[in-house]
């Protein structure tokens, strides 16, 4: 579980590690201008990527998705891209002629377990942590302002979506554990993935297979997603707005300021 | 320019690993090495040495293939290949992050060679070799230059910036082994074979400088301000080896 999130210390690279005990996570995010498809002219596009390499294991292997990797992309699919967390409509540009490509990569260093839940607080970290380039339109021209000319903006982002998994052990599955490294995870019965936002508004519960579960215990457990959520949502804001501060100082724009203080 | 950082075995699972960064480049590289090879591409003489380079932003493309393809042979001259047959050494270098220019708003796909990172990911590799104590014939380590067309005639720069390398006529990469043997050549640009040599000459300079002790004339020449990248493995090992040590 991300314990610790780092913002990258380079200035314009917005990147975002989910770091833990042996698990490390890198989000990046890019944007570049493109053509809209054609069956959507008013929206950007947006798109999470993410890679298992032999950095995590010998086993895995270049281009061959695992089923893990499979499973990773489509959750993060489901909560963040589905769940409609980022305003795809302002991404558009001009309708059906130029929008905005975001594209999260994320890039999985090593992991011992509970791969979900940091994937997906990395993927919203980076999301939120990073700034495109400004744009402006005068009449049919489109101009992309470089870092160097304006400060770039941040993201049209609505909500938060954080996943919290829990896994079941015991012959009854009676047993729920939080949290769990690669070895726990071999012993599981069952395990159950939620998504939702502080607010408690739920994007998706997954629950792949595994041995049945309690009614009730799955609403316990959704009620202990939710504080976990929350525990997540002030981690990351405590975290970006400590490197808010940080980039708030100097900067480019203030170099270029030719205003001095009285 | 910083001095270059490095650590060493941050992966639990990789066998070796090492996150070096220099230049504005960070490169985390995981060593796995000797597994078995898959029966299609083992070779029962020697081992198969993987280079898989991976960018930070989108997916591999031919650029980075092409780095790979310039890695490659390197390293398999580096590793003692003739000692695993039929294994397999798998190299993962992941770009974390790279240089970006403020001025330009930079693409995400650019299918074209970027030399200025070859230094950074062939000395990420050998850390990362190092640390996974995969037998090796030596080591090396390499420098990038650029020439560029100065009022004053050619001027070579070392280690130049993203911004000087767009604006050189050329640039190179050279890598050198310990014993000052050149490992790898690459160049890009239009340049004479006089300027050729004296790019030589300053690489070589630069990379196996302070091998010998008591070269101190040599210190004031080409490349002096840029760190000799050789010794400062050593440190770091040194640093690596003496913490492991510790509890003795």
């Amino acid at each position: 579980m991300p314990r610790e999130a780092e913002p990258s210390l380079s200035e314009r690279t917005f990147t975002l590690q989910a770091i833990s005990e042996g698990l490390r996570v890198l989000a990046k995010v890019s944007a570049e201008v493109t053509v809209p498809f054609p069956d959507r002219p008013f929206d950007g596009i947006f798109q999470i990527t993410s890679e298992l390499g032999p950095m995590v294991a010998p086993s895995y292997e270049v281009n061959r998705p695992t089923e893990t990797e499979v499973l990773l992309a489509r959750l993060l699919e489901k909560t963040i891209r589905r769940s409609g967390a980022l305003d795809t409509e302002s991404l558009c540009l001009v309708a059906g002629q130029k929008c905005w490509s975001v594209r999260v990569d994320l890039h999985v260093l090593s992991a011992d377990g509970n791969l979900i839940d940091s994937a997906c607080f990395a993927v919203v970290a980076a999301l939120r942590h990073f700034r495109k380039p400004d744009t402006s339109i005068e009449g049919e021209t489109l101009t992309v302002y470089t870092p160097a000319e304006r400060e770039p903006v941040p993201l049209s982002w609505l909500h938060s979506p954080f996943c919290a998994t829990f896994d079941f052990f015991g012959d009854e599955g009676d047993i729920v554990v939080v949290d769990t490294t690669w070895l726990e995870e071999q012993l599981r019965v069952a395990s159950c993935t939620f998504s939702l936002n502080k607010h408690g508004e739920i994007c998706q519960i997954s629950k792949l297979g595994g041995r049945p579960i309690e009614a009730t215990l799955v609403i316990q457990c959704a009620q202990m997603a939710l504080d976990k959520v929350k525990e997540f949502t002030d981690l990351l804001d405590a975290k970006l707005a400590e490197d808010a501060k940080r980039r708030d100082k100097g900067g480019l724009m203030a170099e270029l300021s030719a205003e001095n203080d009285r | 320019m910083a001095p270059p950082s490095a650590e060493l075995s941050h992966l639990p699972k990789a066998d070796g690993s090492a996150n070096f960064s220099f230049g504005g480049y960070t490169i985390t590289a995981a060593v796995n090495g000797p597994v078995e090879a898959q029966r299609r591409d083992e070779n029962p003489f020697e081992a198969l040495v993987d280079v898989n380079v991976r960018p930070a932003a989108g997916v591999g493309g031919t650029a980075e293939r092409q780095l790979e393809a310039i890695l490659q042979p390197a390293l398999r001259h580096l590793i003692a290949i003739r000692n695993f047959p039929r294994c397999v050494v798998q190299v993962t270098l992941q770009v974390m992050e790279a240089p970006e220019n403020a001025y330009v708003n930079s693409k995400v796909m650019q299918p074209r060679l970027n030399l200025g990172i070859i230094p950074s990911l062939l000395h990420a590799a050998m850390l990362g070799l190092l640390t996974a104590a995969i037998p090796l014939n030596t080591v090396a380590s390499a420098t990038c230059l650029a020439i560029t067309n100065a009022d004053e005639g050619t001027a070579i720069k070392v280690d130049p910036s993203r911004t000087e390398i767009d604006q050189a006529t050329s640039v190179h990469v050279l890598g050198f082994t310990a014993d000052g043997d050149l490992l790898l050549a690459e160049s890009e640009g239009s340049f004479t074979a006089e300027e050729w040599d004296r790019v030589l000459q300053t690489a070589e300079n630069v990379c196996c400088r302070g091998q010998e002790t008591g070269n101190d004339a040599e210190m004031g020449g080409y490349g002096a301000e840029s760190e000799n990248v050789l010794h400062f493995m050593r440190s770091v090992l040194e640093a690596k080896a003496a913490e492991s040590l510790h509890w003795r």
